[in-house]
């Protein structure tokens, strides 16, 4: 199977640092003004089943800067309005011959069938409430760029987990390197067995945010309310916003995040997204060096000892055991 | 015509008889069974049956074989015909078919598509719809539908959410004589979900069932037969909850019985990680705790019977994403053999009891003239062939089912139907040897 990137779940920490590492190298390079010539410069799909124009035009801008050609497919307007559905899709594409894919769909999982059907190298941009591993990695190089190591941070992760795929990312990619990760919000909100993720679960703010080096907010949707999720948006604002008050809970000088779009006043105040802690605009922009180092990556020669762990989801160690009769083989 | 299965391993739940000897086939029916039964070299066929079981054949209680309406996914042909090659005789179908099974006219139709010669030969039973299309609370007429030939009522598909229309349907029910088999989910707490609500639910970020949405239809559809004396069947139960409220039923003097599927007790939430659709079941499959209570339940008696629940699918529509997916697998041609993979060999069931759970208590549940070996209880003699001991390899490719969506294939399995007989022999398997047939040269 070709390398592609689905999730942070099924990554090592070693792969990570290199995404990183190879996400600052190209940051170096474009502040130097310098221009990317690629060899073989690749073809990328950008596939949208779900509108998301601030990851779109970081994808494009990642193309871009890499030297690459994207071409756009939106859902609306395409044959999938037609009633085409997703294996079509991506067959056809395939004889497009495009090299890559990057894909958002609002069903969790789609990349996996993507990645099984679509002969080249496939990059998730979000898959329903599973994951968003580019978001992850830019958020990881963000707090990369403000402190030494991510071993040993305190990581809060505040609001709406149940529903979203950056807190999953970002809690694997943050444990993996290290990091106390805490997840904070109501028990409507939050994943009613926690287990397998990682990640201690906290109820409350104040115990959640004691002593974070990172505080960061997820965004809550306004459906949440309409389907008794929360009570109000006045509630959460009392009880989990990050604002001038609480951030004073988190340790000194702690940085603040938001994957965006904001619902200011509401997950955060003024001081919180606008003041000296906000790393809300780094985020966006690192957001692209990332993107391009994973789209490289997946085009790179895996190096052979990281191979196994970072191309193909692992088969899982549950599956193997737990049943007489067998899993697919 | 005159067949003598020799010396096979009888197994006969309905009279606890597990010895070795004959069973003598005379004009369709079941003429001779046990031991001491003297062979007379007249037959007309003799199959050496020494390492196979002879059973009664199997029922299986709970099938889809989409047919009026979704022949893209199974027909009553190759439906029957993968049910036979499963080693079942006879076979109930659910009424969640476009139309559904609403009217004496399909029931008719189902009849007349079963007894085609290209079918399987195994006796169709089919299950009729409690409510209309379209109209949960509106009764569909059973009295007519009972004179069709249903065998029993069934909510399947269009599970009765109103507890005042399940009181009428059962009151309706008790007076015509009829089970209601009940597929039990309160939908407003399964609204969107997609897989058990657990730790592998948080961890793909998909949408979770909570179990109280399959226990507590479990536990309002026990109690409302317990009100109205209803013969009620539970399907496909999956959570420990269910099984000890079904526990409490009997106890209380419910007369109820309950069924899992082999899916529920083989396979469990933690195998979806890949977001393989293939898993995906309603109710959803559970966790390694409901697995170890289902098989003490089936064990202990609790659990009556075993039924497939093939759910056969066109692999258009299983190739989507997870939760655009629809529920189920297809099981015909597995269940038999999982069964006794995970319940015989692992010393879970004795042979008898399996047989019990596939056949007789089947039967019995519904009245069929089925799950009984005893010469001329039955007018058609219904017997499975097991080897019992059989490794071989499930190969997908090779089903008769048109439903390819199984999470089996390539799938170790100890055990398989050798043959079926419906009065006379419908199945065979290509992995019969047949060195164990003798044709004695006319006189």
């Amino acid at each position: 199977m070709n390398r592609s990137l689905l999730t942070i779940r099924h990554l090592d920490a070693d792969t990570i640092h290199e995404m990183i590492d190879l996400a600052a190298s190209f940051r170096t390079a474009i502040m130097r003004g310098e221009t990317l010539r690629p060899k073989d410069p690749k073809v990328i799909g950008l596939l949208f089943f779900e509108s998301s124009t601030r990851t779109r035009v970081s994808f494009e801008q990642a193309t871009s800067y890499l030297g690459y050609r994207f071409t756009n497919f939106s859902s609306s307007g395409s044959s999938m309005s037609k009633g085409e559905t997703l294996k079509d899709t991506i067959l056809t594409l395939r004889s497009e011959r495009l090299d890559g894919v990057v894909m958002r769909h609002r069903a969790s999982g789609a990349p996996f069938l993507a990645h099984q059907l679509f002969d080249g190298h496939v990059v998730n941009a979000g898959d329903g409430e599973h994951e968003h591993p580019t978001q992850a990695l830019g958020d990881a190089l963000t707090v990369l760029s403000h402190l030494k190591s991510i071993q040993g941070l305190n990581v809060a992760i505040v609001g709406d987990v149940l529903h979203s795929r950056v807190a999953r990312s970002n809690a694997w990619l943050f444990h993996k390197l290290g990091a106390d990760v805490r997840l904070i919000g109501p028990r409507t909100l939050m994943p009613t067995h926690g287990g397998l993720l990682p990640g201690r679960i906290f109820h409350d703010l104040e115990p959640g945010i004691e002593d974070a080096d990172v505080v960061m907010c997820l965004r809550l949707q306004k459906e949440r309310m309409q389907d008794g999720l929360m009570t109000s948006t006045k509630e959460y604002r009392k009880m989990y916003q990050v604002n001038q008050e609480t951030l004073r809970w988190a340790r000194p000088g702690a940085l603040v995040m938001h994957p965006g779009p904001l619902n200011r006043g509401v997950e955060l105040d003024d001081f919180a997204a606008d003041g000296p802690q906000s790393m809300i605009l780094q985020q966006v922009e690192n957001g692209i060096y990332v993107r391009m180092a994973a789209l490289h990556w997946i085009f790179a020669q895996p190096q052979a000892k990281k191979a196994a762990k970072a191309t193909e989801p692992p088969a899982e160690k549950t599956s193997k055991k737990k049943s007489s009769a067998g899993a697919k083989a | 015509m005159k067949t003598i299965l020799k010396n096979g391993r009888i197994l006969d739940p309905s009279t606890n008889m597990d010895v070795v000897g004959h069973v003598i086939i005379e004009d369709e029916a079941i003429a001779e069974i046990g031991s001491d039964v003297e062979i007379e070299e007249d037959a007309d066929q003799i199959i050496d049956c020494q390492g196979l079981w002879i059973c009664p054949g199997l029922v299986d209680l709970h099938a889809h074989l989409r047919e009026p309406g979704e022949d893209h996914k199974e027909t009553i042909v190759s439906g029957t015909q993968a049910a036979a090659a499963g080693g079942f005789t006879t076979v109930c179908c659910m009424p969640n078919t476009t139309p559904p099974l609403d009217s004496p006219s399909l029931i008719d139709f189902l009849f007349d598509r079963a007894a085609s010669p290209e079918a399987g030969g195994v006796f169709v039973a089919p299950v009729g719809a409690l409510t209309k299309r379209g109209e949960p609370d509106r009764l569909t007429d059973l009295a007519a539908l009972k004179r069709a030939g249903i065998v029993a009522a069934s909510d399947e598909g269009a599970p009765i959410q109103s507890a005042r229309t399940m009181i009428r349907a059962m009151e309706f029910c008790r007076q015509l004589d009829l089970p209601i088999m009940a597929h039990c989910e309160d939908e407003d707490l399964s609204l969107g979900g997609c897989m058990n609500e657990g730790s592998v639910s948080a961890l793909l970020g998909l949408k979770g069932i909570p179990r109280s949405a399959e226990e507590i239809m479990v536990a309002r559809n026990c109690l409302l037969s317990l009100q109205t004396g209803c013969r009620l069947h539970i399907m496909r139960v999956s959570t420990w909850h269910s099984v000890e409220i079904i526990r409490q039923a009997k106890y209380l003097g419910a007369d109820v019985t309950c069924e899992t599927n082999p899916q529920y007790f083989t396979l469990n939430e933690e195998m979806m990680q890949n977001f393989d659709p293939h898993f995906k079941t309603t109710p959803p499959l559970r966790s390694q705790i409901d697995i170890d209570i289902l098989l003490q339940a089936l064990a202990d008696g609790t659990i009556d019977a075993i039924a497939s629940d093939h759910s056969p699918h066109a692999n258009y529509e299983v190739q989507v994403p997870f939760e655009e997916a629809p529920y189920g697998m297809a099981t015909l041609e597995t269940s038999l053999a999982t069964a006794l993979t995970a319940l015989v060999h692992k010393g879970v069931l004795a042979p008898l009891e399996l047989i019990r759970k596939l056949s007789t208590n089947p039967a019995q549940l519904l009245g069929l003239d089925a799950g009984t070996l005893q010469p001329f209880e039955t007018p058609v003699a219904q017997i499975t062939v097991i080897d019992p001991d059989l490794e071989w390899t499930f190969d997908v490719s090779k089903t008769f089912s048109k439903g390819k969506n199984t999470p089996y294939h390539g799938t170790q399995f100890k055990g398989k139907a050798m043959m079926a007989i419906c009065g006379s022999e419908i199945y065979r398997d290509a992995k019969f040897d047949l060195k164990r047939l003798q044709v004695p040269a006319p006189a």
